[in-house]
């Protein structure tokens, strides 16, 4: 299948609907990935699916063939969970700051984790999504970027619209947050890899 | 070389710090940062295996049902071609002698030449009058998405005049079939009804709920995504 994606591309950028078609039911499941990392909401994710194969249609006669299209597809659904996450910003922050406090109250009423509690995976994946969900819009899309695209620092900064040392501590601030909050479980947990 | 901090060992970590090898020997080294180092490898390997819903083998295809009636090029060009129609037949009823009525929303008589066209030129026309209406509903959300609490807007005339457009192309788009549309005015209708209730006396916590319920319900952007403006200057 992924020999046969420069033909598809070619005639889906010539106004085939039937290959780009071909092209939203190959990558749909992947961009939904991306986008969902970013917003942290499976409908916010679905629409914003919607969005960047709306915005690839428009913008298919300026993909150039050399480049992988699904790398493209990542880009524009960057930029549109980005949009997503910025129109957002106000409540964002709101939402931030409720959960710093509510971090705060949850750190001080559980205290450490018990070792029988730890083996569950489900709920650690749990306390895992907590604290993404924690990280303000840029903190969570510089991290995705760098963490899970593999994306350059220097990208992630002109993607945000910040230089590049802010970009690394945008990425620094990510992690340090999402380390306070699930230091005491891999402290508890023997090493994965 | 001295100790690395918990931000060099993050940059360490995606190979972005400046001098990769000495703080790698650094590491080797030193028993308390190679600590550090663990911890945080440790903690984003966790990070790492963060669940994300599944979408089955069939979620391309609903993608592909919902985008298409927008993405074909032809019918797009129908689309600006019904859209001077309208704009001529709304010019013609002007002309006519509906100067008094200027005020009046034209959603009626949309639905009215909706009704009576035949059913592809009728799902045309309702695609290109409802997004005029939807970007004109845009800005108007927009608009309150970004009041300040102690701001008085200007909103519920427009918007009592948005009800009365709104509820008629719902209509329309119901029984034209077309339930995306149907959904998403569905949503838009009890915001702009409760925006031509408030008058002037939209502030405050009231003010607050409503922006909470816009942007909670990624109303704006969905406005915006339906009503899909054309694609000539887009970025990435």
């Amino acid at each position: 299948m992924e020999t046969m994606e420069p033909a598809t591309v070619s005639r889906a950028k010539a106004g085939d609907a039937d290959a780009f078609r071909l092209l939203v039911e190959r990558h749909s499941r992947a961009v939904f990935k991306v986008a969902y990392r970013m917003t942290r909401n499976e409908h916010d994710a679905d629409d914003v699916v919607q969005e960047v194969f709306l915005r690839a249609y428009r913008q298919m006669e300026r993909f150039e063939e050399r480049a992988n299209f699904g790398t493209w597809l990542h880009r524009i659904a960057v930029n549109c969970s980005l949009d997503l996450l910025r129109s957002r910003g106000r409540h964002d922050k709101h939402h931030v700051q409720e959960s710093e406090e509510g971090a705060v109250t949850r750190g001080a009423e559980s205290g450490e984790p018990r070792p029988d509690r730890l083996l569950l995976s489900a709920e650690l994946q749990e306390h895992v999504s907590a604290a993404l969900d924690r990280l303000s819009g840029n903190e969570r899309t510089a991290f995705v970027l760098r963490h899970f695209e593999g994306m350059p620092v220097e990208e992630i900064g002109r993607t945000l619209g910040i230089q590049v040392n802010a970009a690394k501590h945008t990425i620094f601030r990510a992690v340090r947050k999402l380390r306070e909050a699930l230091e005491p479980f891999v402290r508890s947990t023997p090493c994965s890899t | 070389m001295q100790h690395l901090n918990e931000e060099q060992l993050v940059a360490f970590h995606y190979r972005d710090i400046d001098a990769p090898g000495a703080a790698a020997q650094h590491l080797a080294a030193c028993e308390q940062c190679s600590g550090e180092y663990e911890t945080i490898r440790r903690v984003l390997t966790l990070v790492a295996e963060a669940p994300v819903p599944e979408r089955g083998e069939s979620y391309g295809e609903e993608v592909w049902t919902r985008l298409r009636w927008k993405l074909d090029r032809g019918e797009r060009r129908r689309r600006w071609q019904s859209l001077l129609a309208v704009a001529a037949m709304l010019a013609f009823a002007f002309a006519a002698g509906h100067f008094w009525r200027a005020h009046r929303d034209p959603a009626p008589e949309v639905a009215a030449a909706v009704q009576t066209a035949a059913p592809t030129d009728a799902s045309r026309l309702l695609l290109v009058v409802v997004g005029d209406h939807l970007d004109t509903s845009g800005r108007v959300l927009l608009e309150v998405a970004n009041a300040a609490p102690e701001s008085q807007l200007s909103t519920s005339r427009r918007a009592e005049n948005l009800v009365t457009a709104n509820r008629i192309y719902r209509q329309t788009a119901a029984r034209q079939g077309d339930e995306h549309i149907v959904q998403l005015l569905a949503d838009l209708e009890p915001i702009l009804l409760e925006l031509a209730n408030a008058g002037d006396s939209l502030e405050g916590k009231k003010l607050a709920d409503l922006q909470k319920r816009i942007e909670s319900k990624g109303l704006l952007f969905k406005v915006r995504v339906m009503s899909a403006p054309p694609p000539t200057t887009d970025t990435l």
